[in-house]
């Protein structure tokens, strides 16, 4: 199953563009209003797999649509642009807020904060469709919160599929550890090029 | 060994002043909710645990999430009884205080104290629930105290509509001969889901249901093995002071042939044999000890006096009375049961007392005080003040 844009995949890897869903701390993704704790970490997976509805998906509790999506990353990312697959029959997301490198949002915080950015969302059943996001504010995100308020319709809302398109940096957010000498000995550092390779500076 | 935020909802209504959980609904609350502080916070020391009083004036937050168990528990103290408890406001203001907790890991749990009647309506109720469902918060409920038509139902609802995936729980607690703590000690309010706080469940019902507990003394050899052999070997030092304060005490009923005497002398020593026995293996051990020892100094009646049994075999010799006297006391004290009818008509003349007596080394008839324990022979103290006497002179010589 290749991607339907109009150009042969065999020059390039689509899938190496999604591939942000590898930086994402899974083990923290949480959800709320979910109907089966846990089941939104489902809907990280690679590009070939977003139609692969076989598996798990993530389902709102019956009778409100509303989700809301906590997503840390391992490291800083920088986030061009959004891809979502929800379900039929009205089931999809029609809006999407988001929020950025804020801890513990709930319903209530998210329905009276200015998001960051939010979309109009339309039923992307194919997973064709991406959402572009103004890069200028997504450059160092640690962790990103998806609010979905409401649906086409449905019951509940679904979401098969979320990914993000963008790249990766080292930097991470967490509490160094650093440790200070009165009288720092160059020969007790080795640096990387005496030991062969990197740059060469002290550690 | 979950990390959790708990916010307990205490109810302090008019209703709470109801004696028929002892000593008062509103004690037994604050037992049971001083209990589940603690347990919360033994689990997992990250854990936070706030209070807020729903009844009274208004709803009144005691205490925030916080793990200084201090703190917690001192804010029970001067609570006052009085108004109606306000079910809806108390779980909203104890889903804000949650809301604002310091560390956002800690999963969300409310625990109510339901003992007055609700008077929301199902529909309401069942919506706070849905919007705790919604916020990922956890719900226990104690329905106690206060029993009304559709209590059970309206609470059944709330929790059928927060629970998710089991993680929320209702415990209908009856009025009756246990306490509230007890009856909640075993239920997933304390063993939070069956994970983590059974350790301290364990230790707190042994604690509780005092001689009730699978291990002697009350206290697990694997938990504090120290504190268990100290309480090993002082029940065994006790339990040979018995023994040898049971030996002189049958030998006084021999000697002094009283009747209420070897009674609760044999009550006594009904008493501290059966404490022991609860405690220990069967007392057959001690009684056949007890009777070895009775029987060695029986074997001398007549006969010269030998050095080992000094006050013993010195009376026997005198009397061959005093020889069965003392073969019925020590049946009396060897079995259980106590019916000295035969004894206390040999021994309740005057005259073979005071013969007794004088017999008895250290004491003088003619004492005044002797003279006074004699005209009140059925009294209760004579056998006491008689017993150190006899022990003393006993003491010295041994």
């Amino acid at each position: 199953m290749a991607c339907t844009h109009d150009h042969s995949c065999e020059d390039h890897d689509c899938s190496s563009n999604w591939s942000l869903y590898k930086h994402i701390d899974l083990s923290k993704v949480t959800a709320l209003n979910e109907a089966n704790p846990g089941s939104v970490k489902s809907v990280f997976k690679a590009w070939e797999e977003r139609l692969n509805s076989s598996g798990e998906h993530l389902e709102s509790n019956e009778g409100d649509p509303e989700l809301l999506v906590y997503i840390p990353f391992t490291s800083d990312v920088k986030i061009k642009s959004i891809s979502v697959v929800g379900g039929a029959d009205g089931t999809s997301p029609s809006k999407l807020r988001v929020f950025i490198n804020r801890d513990g949002i709930d319903f209530s915080d998210a329905q009276s904060m200015q998001p960051v950015q939010e979309w109009d969302l339309v039923e992307n059943l194919q997973g064709v469709l991406e959402y572009q996001t103004r890069y200028s504010k997504f450059q160092s995100v640690a962790n990103i919160t998806l609010h979905f308020p409401e649906s086409f319709g449905g019951d509940t809302t679904q979401i098969h599929y979320i990914g993000f398109k963008g790249e990766a940096t080292q930097l991470k957010r967490d509490v160094a550890t650093i440790v200070y000498e009165i009288t720092p000995n160059p020969s007790d550092h080795k640096t990387r090029a005496e030991t062969g390779g990197g740059l060469s500076h002290v550690e | 060994m979950v990390l959790e935020a708990t916010m307990i909802c205490i109810d302090n209504s008019e209703w709470m002043r109801n004696g028929d959980y002892s000593p008062s609904r509103f004690q037994a609350q604050a037992d049971a909710v001083s209990l589940i502080c603690g347990a919360k916070t033994q689990s997992n020391p990250e854990n936070t645990v706030g209070i807020l009083t729903m009844a009274g004036k208004g709803v009144r937050v005691l205490a925030t999430p916080t793990s200084d168990l201090g703190k917690i528990l001192s804010c029970m103290h001067g609570l006052e009884m009085g108004g109606e408890m306000n079910l809806a406001a108390g779980i909203q203001i104890a889903q804000l205080a949650l809301k604002h907790r310091q560390n956002k890991n800690q999963q969300q749990r409310i625990i109510v104290f339901a003992g007055s009647p609700i008077k929301h309506e199902k529909k309401a109720l069942e919506m706070i629930g849905k919007k705790l469902k919604k916020n990922s918060v956890a719900l226990d409920i104690v329905d106690f105290g206060e029993e009304e038509d559709g209590k059970p139902e309206k609470l059944e609802a709330l929790l059928a509509s927060v629970n998710n995936n089991d993680t929320s729980h209702i415990v209908h607690v009856p009025p009756g001969q246990n306490a509230l703590s007890d009856v909640l000690i075993s239920t997933p309010v304390f063993t939070g889901d069956g994970e983590g706080g059974s350790g301290f469940a364990a230790a707190a019902a042994a604690a509780a249901a005092g001689g009730v507990s699978d291990f002697d003394f009350g206290v697990d050899p694997n938990i504090d093995p120290e504190l268990a052999l100290a309480l090993r070997v002082s029940m065994e030092e006790e339990r040979a002071r018995q023994e040898a304060a049971a030996k002189r005490a049958a030998e006084e009923a021999g000697r002094q042939e009283k009747g209420e005497e070897a009674q609760p002398q044999s009550d006594s020593q009904n008493a501290t044999s059966t404490t022991t026995e609860k405690v220990s293996d069967p007392m057959d051990e001690d009684d056949a000890l007890l009777k070895q020892a009775l029987a060695l100094s029986m074997n001398i009646p007549g006969s010269d006096s030998s050095a080992g049994d000094a006050q013993m075999s010195e009376a026997t010799n005198d009397d061959q009375e005093l020889a069965m006297a003392l073969q019925m006391s020590m049946q009396e004290g060897s079995k259980d049961s106590s019916a000295p009818s035969d004894v206390s008509k040999v021994l309740g003349d005057q005259s073979f007392m005071s013969s007794i007596l004088s017999s008895l080394p250290g004491v003088d008839p003619n004492d005044p005080n002797v003279k006074d324990l004699l005209a009140s022979l059925p009294g209760q103290s004579e056998p006491q003040q008689k017993k150190d006497e006899d022990e003393q002179p006993s003491k010295d010589d041994k």
